[in-house]
């Protein structure tokens, strides 16, 4: 099947709180190099958080599936904290399969995560 | 030392016989022509033009474009001539084995043309003049020729157009040619990588399922595309004593580097299980095989999800193990008809995470009893109401069709994936076991150990 959506990646500017990186489209072979390269350019550490809006995710192929996990173990190697928020529900259904819902935390909306984080 | 030939032949100067020069040059020259293909595919509307335009330049009322091989000279358009009539095939080949221009003001006093047909009867040609279709490389493939019923002489300009018209000729068949030989190294390359993929497929997948006794098993693999090797696998083989070890699963990506791991995963599961059986411990040492395998690499780390089980013979059915490493739980098919998930929660992907979970679970197959595995090419496709079918779509299928077999399931699956038609956009490969039911005869007794 042809996955034609494309993926725009983008980081939101930090204001107070965690950074925002908004991930829309498909994620697949040919387009998860570029948030693997965004996700590169996050510099994590204690307080220094991050959530991933994957509300606008339309597909998301194993090679996004193996970027997100890379980029949550980096996040836990520099004590940081990895969300995901607003995962269309079949894709959430495979990541329960998959059992990364053990591993990752998801929240129904970036806002969501934001709250959580801050208690 | 072996002595040197002579480069040139005795000329036969026969009347009416294209002339014979050094054979080397003209094998170069046929070898031009089946480069070409000329022979074969040459002709159509451009060069029917190049006749007419020819024809009227010279105002002359015959023009043709031909071919010279070995013994046939092959008109690829005439313009003016009754078919079949007309063909000074002496003269074209004459001026093919001369090269250089060509022009024969009267045949009638030209040796090589008096014998000709097409001088003494119909249409009786009386002039003749060519122009070479040259090769880049220097090898003249035929020529263009303008033909006359009476003597006349030809003029510089004529001829110069005629060279020209020659030249177009020979730009059309390099296009040609080139087209050709593009389609031609296609069609190799694709036949090349259909075979690769045919010869991995059948490397991933066992070419037959061992015979359990009082165990009926069948597979099958629903590949998407023909042509793109997807990474699905599956096995059913013997371990110590009575036991039988089974898995199915699917690698992440897809292509040769999914075959590769495909290859590394099945000999890995089925090695780890020589070792130690235990469904857990066999996905445990998979997980560090393809750790190790991702170690330091700066490519996307390999993982894949699977399910491994081993049966155990018990009484009138078999006992079984199943771990899952983020596989979707496998159903069992009972003999009242009611489906279940032998899964056991919490299996984590393979070979990716950081201390992985596998889960285990036991469970009895008993008589009548069947059980399916599949990848999530079926779970995850699209119903006609855009929905993903999920475990719970494919429950409802399965309890719908009722008791079942090994064979029938698969023909159950078929037919589901049949339906799905489009909605199905991976691979999916199913390993299906049933337990023949129970016997209504008196003669108590284990079924058919044999």
């Amino acid at each position: 099947m042809q996955h034609d959506n494309g993926l725009t990646v983008s980081l939101q500017p930090h204001t107070s709180g965690p950074r925002l990186l908004v991930v829309a489209g498909d994620l697949d072979h040919h387009t998860t190099p570029r948030l693997r390269a965004a996700l590169e350019g996050v510099e994590f550490g204690p307080d220094a958080d991050l959530v991933i809006d994957l509300s606008g995710l339309t597909f998301c192929d194993s090679t996004g599936i193996a970027t997100l996990v890379a980029a949550h173990q980096r996040a836990q190697d520099a004590g940081a904290a990895l969300l995901l928020a607003g995962l269309d529900p079949d894709i959430a259904r495979v990541f329960q399969i998959m059992g990364l819902d053990q591993l990752l935390s998801f929240y129904d909306s970036p806002e969501e995560a934001v709250r959580a984080l801050s208690k | 030392m072996r002595r040197k030939e002579p480069e040139v032949s005795t000329v036969d100067e026969a009347p009416g016989r294209p002339m014979p020069l050094a054979s080397a040059r003209e094998a170069r020259r046929l070898a031009a022509v089946r480069r070409y293909a000329a022979l074969e595919t040459a002709s159509g509307a451009a060069f029917d033009r190049v006749a007419a335009l020819a024809a009227r330049i010279f105002h002359a009322p015959f023009a043709t474009v031909t071919i010279v091989g070995d013994d046939t000279v092959r008109v690829i358009a005439a313009h003016g001539l009754p078919p079949r009539r007309g063909l000074v095939e002496s003269l074209c080949a004459a001026a093919v084995r001369y090269g250089g221009p060509y022009v024969v003001p009267d045949t009638l006093l030209d040796p090589r043309a008096a014998g000709d047909p097409a001088v003494l009867g119909e249409p009786g040609i009386r002039f003749f003049a060519a122009a070479l279709i040259t090769t880049p490389d220097g090898e003249a493939l035929g020529s263009v020729n303008v033909m006359d019923v009476r003597p006349r002489e030809a003029g510089d300009e004529e001829l110069a157009c005629l060279r020209d018209l020659a030249g177009l000729v020979m730009d059309e068949l390099e296009v040609r040619l080139a087209t050709h030989r593009t389609v031609e190294v296609e069609r190799e390359l694709r036949a090349g990588a259909e075979r690769l993929a045919r010869t991995l497929q059948r490397t991933l997948l066992p070419p037959a399922l061992p015979r359990v006794p009082g165990l009926c098993a069948a597979a099958a693999y629903h590949p998407v595309s023909a042509d793109e090797v997807g990474g699905d696998f599956y096995d059913l083989f013997p371990l110590d004593g009575d036991r039988w070890g089974f898995f199915l699963g699917d690698v992440c990506g897809k292509g040769a580097d999914a075959a590769a791991l495909t290859s590394l995963v099945r000999y890995t599961l089925r090695a780890a299980a020589v070792y130690d059986a235990d469904p857990h411990a066999v996905l445990a040492n998979l997980d560090a095989v393809l750790q190790q395998e991702h170690a330091g690499g700066e490519a996307p780390a390999p993982y894949c999800t699977a399910v491994f089980g081993v049966l155990q013979p018990d009484g009138d059915g078999f006992g079984v193990t199943l771990a899952t490493g983020g596989h979707p739980p496998a159903l069992a098919v009972r003999a009242n008809g009611v489906v279940e998930p032998i899964h056991p929660a919490g299996g984590q992907l393979i070979g990716i995470l950081r201390n992985p979970h596998f889960a285990q679970v036991s469970a009895r197959l008993n008589a009548g009893d069947a059980l399916l595995l599949y990848t999530d090419g079926l779970t995850e496709a699209r119903t006609p109401s855009g929905s993903m079918l999920d475990e719970d779509g494919l429950t409802a299928y399965l309890a719908a069709a009722g008791p079942t077999s090994a064979d029938a399931l698969l023909t159950t699956v078929h037919d589901l994936i049949t339906a799905l038609g489009k909605g199905v956009s991976d691979d999916t490969a199913i390993l299906a076991l049933s337990v023949p039911p129970a016997t209504r005869t008196p003669s108590s007794g284990s079924l058919g150990a044999a």
